[in-house]
């Protein structure tokens, strides 16, 4: 029973990291058809923030997160409107592109810090656990999965309750027909791009207590989270949620079953049949086009 | 001999019923026109009859082999040919080369394996010339005008020679003068081709039609001669009531 | 396709000179460059098998590195098995230390060259052929592929990293035998190996042409196009793709067992992401419309890589990034497309005073006035 309980709990953590890594390439990917492979650069980015402000100026992991947000979400927009906007609805383009991106990234940082491993302290009242039905639950852990549940809110709020949110649905739908409404689809765009970059920092920066940060961390990340965001639905903010949330909890299980490398082999031969048989994803949006 | 059936063709999308229960008999060599306001399943037939849409029940029957369940590949081999609304043609290829994808007798990948050329005479001379595309073989596709369009995909269909071609709105954006190139082209063609054709321009459909078959609500209201229909109580209330006194422009 | 079939011929002799002969010439035929330079042309090789899916039938195959890889394996095996020759049971020492008992089955067959040989090619063709049925079948495109490719390619490393006892692990398969052919030990560091893998490039590229410029090829570019609307004419859709998706994969084997014989060893890393997307964009700087501009794109760009990386270390890097970004966006059709635009220009110029001659465009010309040709 505790190690069923364990294994559900790890499995929600890793389901909230891929989440929040998944959620901004989401909405990238539902609003402009741009397959962001530099989005794991963007988490990177996030990491080396977080990691940066403790070492540099001592500040708190939390203080960090909303500073790495906006920093790195200003990065986003250069590239969006240097590179990205012209890209817009060519998906193997972009693919090709942003991989470019990374790679231009990856090595700006490793040029200004190192190939060394970083290392992030967690807050220090999060610093430790507590047993739950006989589980061990890490606190920290806990504050991830809540954190994430709370970005999935907001965004799901900013996308459905807020007037951003409204033009960016109509510029999806039709952008000809926006423009006559004096929407700025150019606009609606770029703020777009920049939202899910900063939501990529915002992981990276939560998961460096968890992981080494090395220039090269945000290849795994982006690989993990673009099945996410296939498997979800492309452009489902829900879906992705669900998706996550399966793939997580898939992960966990399988490498408490067998191992972590067979567990990481069934799900892409899972994903694999997924995309096979339900290309549209398991929760299309189909108010989309 | 009956060159194309339809026997209690339906099919559903979600609650909606587009075709109901169509039943069609269409002789050897026909020029069948297709009529009925829109939204009354035209286009949907078509589709059903070419495999891009699976009927929800009913058989497609070519001469007296039952179609429905093919592929649309194995029914355009079967020889089902279909002109869409909007003209479809290879965007990126020659007006040649389209005409080469066009001939598909031998569509087999070991067959167009050993094909290199396309011969500009005999069969394919003959069709350039009757779509009046003769001197523009070397030209892209997305270079022609929208009713050179129109005569290329027709032209592609006549080089594949099939035994049923379904035509959806032929005219559809030509000029008058080539609106009556078409029915003179059309008119040629009858007898050896049977033909389907949907279409709103009566001028058109006077000009060219031996049989005309009304549709309404997914269903087949009437069917006869064009004066027949045009005088027909029925016809002209469905589309009194749907889309104005077109039927009479 | 007669007009496109003169260009492909000069196009190809062209390269064909660069490489038996200005290549080798470049270099004073040192052995050591030669060796890096064999190493060029088996990746123009894969850059070319990108380009044959994604250029003429729009089929963007993220994992072509997987059958590369195959191939490199298939090759690591064989030459592993005759370096163990003299070990007891013949087992490779990775299997001895990971207390393998007997060598698994699936080794028995490489034992033999020729079996190795043909396997290097068809291995990779089946497993293609298999995943092609699969996708096309279910009418997968584009973005769909990309995924499915990248995520197979993914697993079968994972799995390969795994499996020590087989597989040699993360190390690979390293300390391998000279590969024997009629006799011949093969001297990776020689003119007539770098011959060998400028041959297997013409080759390999000469049947590419073939199958580009024949009617199946026709048949793909239009399916590119529109893919629904080649269905209607009768063609069956997803088996032209499975063909050229294997076809591709015939040609990433064989550029995997030349790239083992020039590094002596396979490497889980050369199913890797990073390098299979670089493979797609070689075929991009290159041009992915043409096979040989690809596979240009390919020895040019490692080429480059060779001299410039020892010049800037971590920059080179960063400068293929900007190079990449810089393709996308300003020549999407690579450097094939620059030529191309370049000749199309040239032929509109006199193509419209052809056409000023013959007047109005409304007249139908006589017969035979256009080129003839013949079928079979």
């Amino acid at each position: 029973m505790e190690s069923l309980f364990n294994e559900a709990f790890i499995g929600l953590s890793l389901a909230s990291i891929l989440l929040m890594v998944a959620l901004g390439l989401a909405i990238i990917y539902g609003t402009m058809g741009v397959i962001n492979l530099a989005h794991g650069q963007f988490v990177m980015l996030g990491a080396y923030g977080a990691w940066l402000l403790q070492t540099t100026f001592g500040l708190s992991l939390l203080v960090a997160i909303p500073v790495v947000f906006v920093v790195v979400a200003l990065i986003g927009l250069g590239i969006e409107r240097t590179i990205v906007h012209r890209l817009y609805r060519r998906p193997l383009d972009t693919i090709l592109a942003t991989w470019g991106i990374g790679i231009v990234i990856e090595q700006l940082v490793r040029a200004g810090f190192g190939s060394d491993s970083r290392y992030v302290a967690r807050p220090a009242f999060l610093e430790d656990g507590f047993l739950f039905l006989g589980a061990y639950v890490s606190s920290y852990r806990l504050f991830i999965i809540l954190f994430s549940l709370a970005m999935l809110a907001a965004t799901w709020y900013l996308l459905f309750r807020t007037e951003f949110g409204t033009k960016l649905r109509a510029v999806i739908q039709n952008t000809e027909i926006s423009r006559c409404y004096g929407i700025s689809a150019k606009r609606v765009y770029a703020l777009t791009f920049a939202y899910g970059a900063g939501l990529a920092a915002v992981a990276g920066a939560l998961v460096t207590p968890l992981v080494s940060v090395t220039p090269t961390m945000g290849t795994s990340f982006v690989v993990d989270a673009f099945l996410v965001v296939i498997v979800g639905g492309v452009g489902s903010v829900l879906g992705s949620a669900a998706s996550a949330l399966m793939i997580g909890e898939a992960s966990a299980w399988l490498s408490f079953l067998s191992s972590e490398t067979t567990g990481r082999i069934l799900i892409l031969l899972g994903v694999i049949v997924l995309i096979r048989f339900r290309p549209q994803g398991l929760f299309p949006d189909t108010v989309r086009r | 001999m009956a060159a194309l059936i339809l026997e209690g063709l339906t099919v559903r999308f979600g609650g909606l019923v587009a075709v109901d229960g169509l039943d069609l008999h269409v002789r050897d060599g026909e020029l069948r026109c297709l009529l009925g306001p829109n939204g009354a399943g035209k286009s949907t037939t078509l589709d059903l009859i070419c495999g891009k849409t699976q009927p929800t029940s009913g058989r497609v029957l070519l001469g007296d082999r039952d179609i429905t369940g093919l592929p649309e590949y194995q029914r355009a081999r079967a020889g089902v040919g279909r002109k869409f609304q909007t003209p479809t043609v290879f965007r990126s290829l020659t007006v040649l080369e389209n005409l080469e994808i066009g001939r598909s007798a031998r569509p087999g990948v070991l067959d167009t394996l050993r094909v290199f050329r396309t011969p500009v005479r005999g069969r394919v001379q003959d069709v350039l010339e009757m779509v009046g595309l003769a001197d523009a073989i070397h030209t892209r596709a997305d270079n022609l005008s929208h009713g050179q369009t129109q005569w290329l995909e027709i032209a592609m269909l006549l080089m594949q020679d099939c035994k049923v071609i379904l035509m959806d709105e032929p005219t559809a954006g030509m000029t008058v003068q080539e609106t009556a190139q078409t029915a003179a082209l059309f008119r040629q063609l009858r007898g050896d081709h049977t033909m389907i054709v949907v279409e709103h321009d009566m001028t058109f459909v006077r000009d060219i039609a031996e049989t005309v078959t009304v549709m309404d609500m997914g269903s087949l209201l009437a069917e006869g001669s064009i004066r027949e229909i045009e005088s027909d109580p029925a016809v002209r209330e469905a589309y009194l009531a749907d889309t104005g006194d077109e039927a009479h422009a | 396709m007669n007009k496109g079939f003169t260009v492909d011929c000069i196009g190809y002799a062209l390269f064909a000179a660069f490489v038996l002969l200005l290549m080798p010439w470049m270099v004073d035929f040192s052995g050591y460059e030669l060796n890096s330079y064999a190493r060029y042309l088996a990746l123009g090789v894969v850059a070319a098998a990108v380009a044959l899916s994604w250029g003429t039938a729009g089929i963007l195959n993220l994992g072509q590195a997987l059958t590369f890889g195959i191939g490199s394996y298939v090759m690591a095996m064989h030459l592993k098995l005759k370096a163990s020759a003299s070990q007891p049971g013949g087992m490779p020492d990775f299997m001895v230390w990971t207390n393998v008992e007997s060598l698994p089955w699936f080794w028995e067959p490489f034992r033999s060259l020729p079996l190795t040989l043909a396997a290097g090619v068809l291995v990779p063709v089946i497993v293609a052929g298999l995943l092609g049925m699969f996708m096309f079948r279910g009418r997968i495109t584009g973005v769909f592929v990309a995924i499915i490719t990248l995520s197979l390619m993914l697993a079968v490393q994972l799995w390969i990293i795994n499996e020590q006892g087989w597989t040699g692990g993360e190390n690979g398969i390293t300390s391998l035998a000279p590969l024997e052919l009629f006799g011949w030990s093969v001297d990776t560091y020689s003119l007539p190996f770098y011959y060998l893998a400028a041959g297997c490039l013409l080759a390999v590229l000469a049947l590419g042409l073939v199958l580009i410029r024949s009617k199946a090829g026709l048949v793909l570019r239009a399916i590119k196009d529109d893919a629904a609307r080649v269905r209607f004419f009768g063609y069956d859709v997803a088996r032209y793709e499975t063909i050229v998706f294997s076809a591709s994969a015939a040609m990433a084997g064989v550029a995997g067992m030349l790239y083992c014989l020039v590094l002596e060893f396979a490497s889980p890393t050369y199913m890797g992401l990073s390098l299979s997307l670089a493979m797609v964009i070689w075929a991009a700087v290159g041009g992915r419309e043409s096979i040989v501009a690809a596979a240009l794109g390919g020895i040019g760009v490692n080429m480059a890589e060779g001299r410039l990386s020892d010049l800037f270390f971590d920059q080179w890097t960063l400068m293929l990034g900007v190079i990449f970004i810089a393709v996308v966006l300003f020549l999407p059709r690579g450097l094939y497309g620059l030529l191309d635009g370049a000749r199309e220009m040239l032929s509109a110029r006199t193509g419209a005073v052809r056409e000023n001659a013959a007047g109005a465009g409304k007249v139908v010309p006589p017969t035979g006035v256009a080129s003839e040709g013949k079928t079979d």
